[in-house]
């Protein structure tokens, strides 16, 4: 089973169009990958459906970074019982 | 630069003040009048104690069916019955709309008159309108309507120039013929003072006033004249300052005050020339003049007249409570002006079908958090009309979902979020981005995408 990191970098890939090798955990959605606005509703959306969670609308959007991402997610699937790999 | 008077400390505040005694939302925004107003007359501070306005008596007129049916095609009766019956039902059982006025020289202006009386309404009470010709009081008195305007235009452009009168004494002996005519007759006539705001008021309009006065000393009460100031070509000025004859305070004073003529006995009726026309219809109310004329939608000659609908919300604003007024027959007669093919622009406040609604997506999440912060008041509650967001590329995912949740009639903790409505914002922004679509989008068209997106919020919602 891939883990979290990797899902994430996956989806984030596919949705913004970008090779997966050249996002890093560092890296800002919309500073460094170039998310729109309806783009950053998208991740949210499509991190939702790849984990089977729901997220809070307004803390979900305000995470910055893949990094961010991953451990915000990890957290959420752990709150919300969803078996994942770290 | 001025060096800084006075140091001004911030009053820091963890929890917002909205101001809600002056904003209440469930009303307009409230006027609150500190007063007086001090206005230099003839070299002389007057006062105008303007925070008296929420006790006085004031009214509106209407002249849709005179003054607003210039600029158009005339309405049908049974158009002109309808819109009485909509004026009596948004005025109230209180009057706030007083009166309104019909032509009588036709058979179709006749029986609309007797068919509006026929409904039975107290208020908007009927009145008549005639030129100064003593001959014409006969269909007033044929009609058995008590009250009538009559054309006494006031300024040399219209006594020297139009009515080619030999001189001023020669039409204000004239007029006040008129006057004795109508006194004769039993009906209380109305002066419209045509084009006061370009007329020689010490020379002309006070002297003619006091011979009215005089002359109303000998007749009842109820039959002593009544004043329209009438702004004929949008030339009244609202500001303190500002000099005769343009000047609306000081119009005011010198017929009110100086000539007598009560409060309840003049009536301003402004045009929309210079974009003043509701501004110095309400300004006409603060400085002592009881009664604004006004017509719907301010459909009147050339621009218009005070919009009636604006002239209700200002009443509410001023008095700090609807009085019976029922604000949503507004919406009810911008509808059915629209149905009878008489347009209103989109943007058209309180009417326009666009009034409150919002483009900007930065303003639709503002809408989506708290309403209050892009809407001017309860427009559902006061106009049946919640506030809108219409769909282009700069909607965004907040102004989609606001368009979405008010469709679906969601409201707090079953609203769609944003996150949910990625589907639908995508398809919005691929319409500008691949398509390279330039207009709006329609309601019609987002509706079926809404269907196609969120089947099970359309069979909930949409088939029940």
């Amino acid at each position: 089973m891939a883990t979290v990191a990797e899902r994430v970098k996956a989806v984030t890939a596919r949705v913004l169009r970008v090779p997966p090798e050249d996002i890093r955990p560092e890296h800002s959605f919309t500073e460094d990958l170039g998310a729109e606005s309806v783009q950053s509703i998208e991740l949210v959306a499509m991190f939702e459906e790849e984990f089977g969670i729901e997220m809070d609308e307004d803390a979900a959007l305000s995470v910055e970074t893949v990094g961010a991402a991953v451990k915000f997610i990890t957290n959420v699937c752990k709150e919300q019982g969803v078996d994942v790999e770290e | 630069m001025g060096k800084a008077k006075k140091s001004h400390p911030l009053a820091d505040a963890t929890r917002p003040n909205l101001l809600e005694d002056v904003f209440p939302h469930t009303l307009p925004p409230l006027i609150r009048l500190n007063g007086p107003i001090i206005e230099r007359i003839d070299g002389k501070p007057v006062e105008f104690d303007v925070s008296d306005i929420k006790s006085r008596p004031i009214f509106i007129s209407d002249t849709t069916f005179r003054d607003g049916q210039q600029s158009l095609p005339p309405y049908t009766i049974d158009q002109m019955v309808h819109i009485y019956d909509l004026l009596s039902r948004l005025g109230g059982p209180n009057g706030v709309v007083r009166q309104t006025e019909f032509f009588l020289y036709t058979k179709n202006d006749r029986a609309t008159l007797d068919k509006c009386r026929e409904l039975g309404h107290k208020y908007p009470e009927c009145t008549g309108w005639i030129r100064a010709v003593k001959g014409d009081f006969r269909l007033v008195k044929e009609m058995g309507l008590k009250e009538t305007g009559m054309l006494t235009s006031c300024s040399d452009y219209h006594v020297f120039q139009k009515l080619k009168f030999a001189s001023r004494k020669a039409c204000i002996d004239s007029y006040c013929e008129v006057v004795a005519a109508a006194f004769e007759a039993g009906v209380r006539p109305r002066c419209h003072l045509e084009d006061i705001t370009r007329a020689d008021i010490e020379g002309f309009v006070l002297p003619f006033i006091d011979r009215l006065m005089e002359m109303s000393e000998q007749v009842p009460e109820e039959l002593s004249v009544k004043i329209r100031l009438c702004d004929t070509m949008g030339f009244g000025i609202s500001y303190p300052g500002a000099q005769l004859p343009r000047s609306i305070p000081k119009l005011i004073y010198k017929l009110n005050r100086e000539c007598g003529v009560p409060s309840d006995r003049l009536e301003w009726h402004g045009h929309n020339d210079f974009h003043k026309v509701h501004i110095n219809g309400s300004t006409a109310w603060l400085y002592g003049c009881d009664v604004v004329n006004t017509t719907l939608f301010g459909f009147g000659e050339r621009t218009g007249n005070p919009p009636l609908e604006g002239a209700i919300f200002e009443y509410i604003a001023l008095k700090g409570d609807t009085c019976g007024i029922d604000t949503l027959v507004i919406t009810e007669l911008a509808e059915y002006m629209r149905s009878i093919g008489l347009p209103i622009p989109e943007n058209y406040p309180f009417a326009g079908r666009g009034f409150n609604t919002t483009r900007a997506g930065i303003h639709a999440g503002g809408l989506r958090q708290d309403e209050r912060i892009y809407n001017i008041f309860d427009t559902e509650k006061l106009l049946g009309r919640p506030p809108r967001v219409a769909i282009t590329d700069k909607s965004g995912a907040d102004g989609v979902a606001h368009w979405l949740n008010e469709f679906f009639g969601l409201k707090g903790e079953d609203r769609i979020n944003k996150i949910k409505v990625h589907k639908l914002a995508r398809w919005v922004i691929d319409q500008y981005d691949e398509e390279g679509r330039l207009t709006a989008i329609s309601d019609k068209e987002l509706e079926a995408k809404a269907r196609e997106f969120y089947p099970e919020y359309w069979k909930k919602y949409r088939q029940a």
